[in-house]
């Protein structure tokens, strides 16, 4: 009995190592590349044989890459905060009332999540020129909200669903609001699912491409994932690879920070103790 | 404190189902009333619409003699124990009790004092800093009544509490309510489905059925002087015994031979519509072995000889199955009964009779025994309607009373 669990151990451990290299090397390569020399960027050797952090001075000493980065962080925490809120008061209706038209708002945001988005770029394109919204942070808010909320909704349902909905009464019965119950009673014990759609909806507007490119034209609200794509050498005949790749190591760090400090706040079992399972 | 009265209140849901139809009931300031029936018979309704946490449809409900109907569960000022107890588990025991207190924006001392105290009368003040996930089952329950009676309500309501429990921990509890009960001395609605619950604990039980009010009074006159035939099966455990009887020439002809009726019992029968088949039934202490009754005892009852078929000794008396033959009893009120026990399809051939005799006797299974009951404390119910044709001004004197 022991042996075949400590076999079916290794077997997994094995498996697990397998799973993370193949995801980690990419991102290993792009870490390696960001420290080469142009000079010996093209070499193969994955350990650079001269360090250098030149290409990381040169993308903080362009405008351009810390102008996009104020707008992605900026871009990407207002959506995110919205579409958490808009979606927690949405998920809570949908998970403890029966209102009219409840069926057609959970089937049109789905609808809405399996929309094809690069369909939509032509016509928001146009929308937002009329309405002036081209190129501003709202612009690109308010799609993103669009798009996130459906996931939000659906992430946060689900977690609300598990919350018993005696708690909702028994705070009501000791005298809270329904607004009190909500967010003294049920918003706490639905934080791990609140931060979990945080962190969602953050890394679908952070890494989003297709409508930071088509929305935007100049530094005023470029998102980072853009401003990559616009990069060149100091000439024409320069391969920016070596700032590309520095760059794109800058990006991640926000998102890690942004998981590494919600996770800790992800604490299973919260609801436990509560009603007698 | 106050009293709390309904008022013809009934509750339709949407889907057109009457879960409450039409409930009166009075409930005096201080009182201990307990809600009892069957699955699905409207009782937790009722406590929710007392609560404020379902709609009444229809009717009235008055707490201290001030109409409540639209107001919100929060401006009743009652508290409420749930059946999971539903203690807030980001909160510490302290926390959770304080919760009501702090809605109610007192100051921070008070607070303080008033979960002391409440802490201390339910034995919590050791587990104050503790979360609920940390608790046992019979400690959070004690966290449920603290957090209900921390900030003295005008009444209590209870929705099977105790249900939760083990067994022993549920008898102990009960006292420890009923004591609670006492000492505050706070209007206090209980709902349970356990028959035993509601005859130990209450002033006064209401037994409910399919949304209406079956019978209301103190338990022992319930179990003396039921109603219907579904108040004579609900209360007493073992429950009461049903047989079919036959009017035939001025006697009832039943399994256990024919019964003598009185005269009241007579005149009733005689009307033109009366029913002619009836269900007799008798509680499982009203018979005694046959041996062990004196001269003038067997004067009160009658005797009739059966096979014994199992004997359960409990020390203080013996439990003893007999087999009698004839149809078993039947009507709507036994089906919702024995399917309420999970024993609608379970039922072996012929009656099974149980009995409750003294623990003296020397009955052994297999034999044929000679059995005698009780005729002044027998019922006898109309099959149709389950009314019980026994009662006369409430009381219920057997088949032979003039």
């Amino acid at each position: 009995m022991a042996d075949t669990t400590t076999r079916a151990k290794v077997r997994w451990g094995l498996l697990d190592v397998a799973v993370v290299v193949f995801a980690l090397t990419p991102v290993l390569w792009i870490m390696s590349l960001s420290f080469k020399t142009p000079a010996t960027l093209t070499d193969g050797k994955f350990i650079p044989r001269e360090w250098t952090l030149e290409n990381y001075r040169t993308i903080f000493a362009t405008d351009q890459f810390v102008r996009a980065l104020v707008n992605s962080i900026g871009i990407a925490l207002i959506a995110t905060t919205i579409a958490v809120v808009l979606g927690a008061m949405a998920a809570y209706a949908i998970s403890r009332l029966d209102f009219p038209g409840k069926r057609l708002l959970i089937g049109v945001s789905l609808l809405i999540a399996m929309f094809p988005q690069v369909s939509l770029v032509s016509p928001l394109f146009e929308i937002e020129r009329q309405l002036g919204l081209f190129d501003t942070w709202p612009g690109l808010i308010l799609p993103y909200i669009t798009f996130a909320l459906p996931l939000a909704i659906y992430t946060l349902s689900a977690f609300f669903k598990q919350i018993p909905w005696d708690l909702e009464k028994a705070a009501k019965m000791d005298g809270a609001t329904q607004g009190q119950a909500f967010r003294r009673v049920i918003a706490p014990l639905a934080a791990p699912g609140l931060f979990t759609t945080a962190i969602l909806v953050f890394i679908f507007c952070w890494n989003d491409f297709l409508f930071a490119i088509s929305l935007t034209s100049t530094e005023r609200s470029r998102t980072v994932p853009v401003a990559l794509s616009f990069f060149t050498g100091a000439s024409q005949f320069e391969d920016p690879t070596g700032a590309i790749c520095a760059a794109a190591v800058v990006i991640t760090v926000p998102i890690i920070l942004f998981v590494l400090f919600f996770q800790r706040r992800i604490v299973s079992g919260l609801t436990s103790g509560a009603v007698k399972g | 404190m106050a009293d709390i009265v309904l008022d013809k209140v009934s509750k339709k849901f949407p889907d057109g189902t009457t879960a409450v139809r039409d409930v009166d009931l009075e409930i005096a300031d201080g009182e201990f009333v307990i809600l009892v029936g069957p699955s699905g018979c409207g009782k937790s309704t009722t406590l929710n619409m007392i609560a404020g946490l379902e709609d009444i449809s229809s009717g009235e409900l008055r707490i201290g003699g001030q109409r409540v109907n639209d107001k919100a569960p929060r401006d009743r000022d009652i508290a409420m124990v749930f059946q999971s107890y539903a203690l807030y588990p980001n909160m510490t025991v302290r926390e959770n009790m304080a919760f009501p207190l702090r809605l109610a924006k007192l100051d921070k001392e008070t607070i303080a004092q008033k979960v002391e105290e409440a802490a201390k009368v339910l034995e919590l003040t050791p587990l104050l800093d503790r979360k609920p996930a940390n608790l046992s089952g019979g400690q959070r329950q004690r966290v449920a009544m603290g957090r209900a009676i921390v900030r003295q309500p005008k009444a209590f309501l209870m929705d099977e509490p105790l249900s939760n429990l083990d067994a022993k921990l549920r008898v102990q509890m009960r006292t420890v309510v009923s004591r609670l009960q006492k000492q505050l001395g706070t209007t206090t609605v209980y709902v349970t489905h356990d028959q035993t619950e509601a005859m130990t604990l209450g002033d006064r039980v209401v037994i409910m059925r399919g949304g209406a009010v079956q019978q209301v009074g103190p338990p022992q006159e319930l179990y003396d002087h039921p109603n219907n035939l579904f108040v004579a099966g609900f209360i007493g455990s073992p429950s009461m015994n049903f047989l079919t009887a036959t009017v035939e020439e001025g006697t009832l002809r039943t399994a256990l031979g024919d019964v003598p009726i009185g005269d009241r019992i007579r005149r009733e029968l005689e009307g033109a519509d009366a029913p002619r088949e009836l269900i007799l039934g008798i509680r499982p202490e009203h018979f005694e072995d046959a041996e062990l009754v004196d001269e003038e005892t067997r004067r009160r009852g009658m005797e009739f000889t059966a096979p014994v078929d199992i004997v359960e000794s409990m020390g203080s008396d013996k439990y003893v199955y007999l087999s009698v033959e004839g149809e078993r009893a039947t009507s709507a009120e036994l089906e919702e009964l024995a399917a309420d026990a999970g024993a609608a399809d379970f039922s072996g051939a012929g009656s099974n009779l149980v009995t409750r005799l003294s623990a003296e006797s020397t009955v052994t299974e297999g034999e044929d025994r000679r059995v005698w009951f009780n005729l002044e404390k027998i019922h006898l119910f109309d099959p149709s309607d389950g009314r019980n044709l026994t009662l006369h001004e409430g009381r219920a004197a057997g088949t032979l009373a003039d």
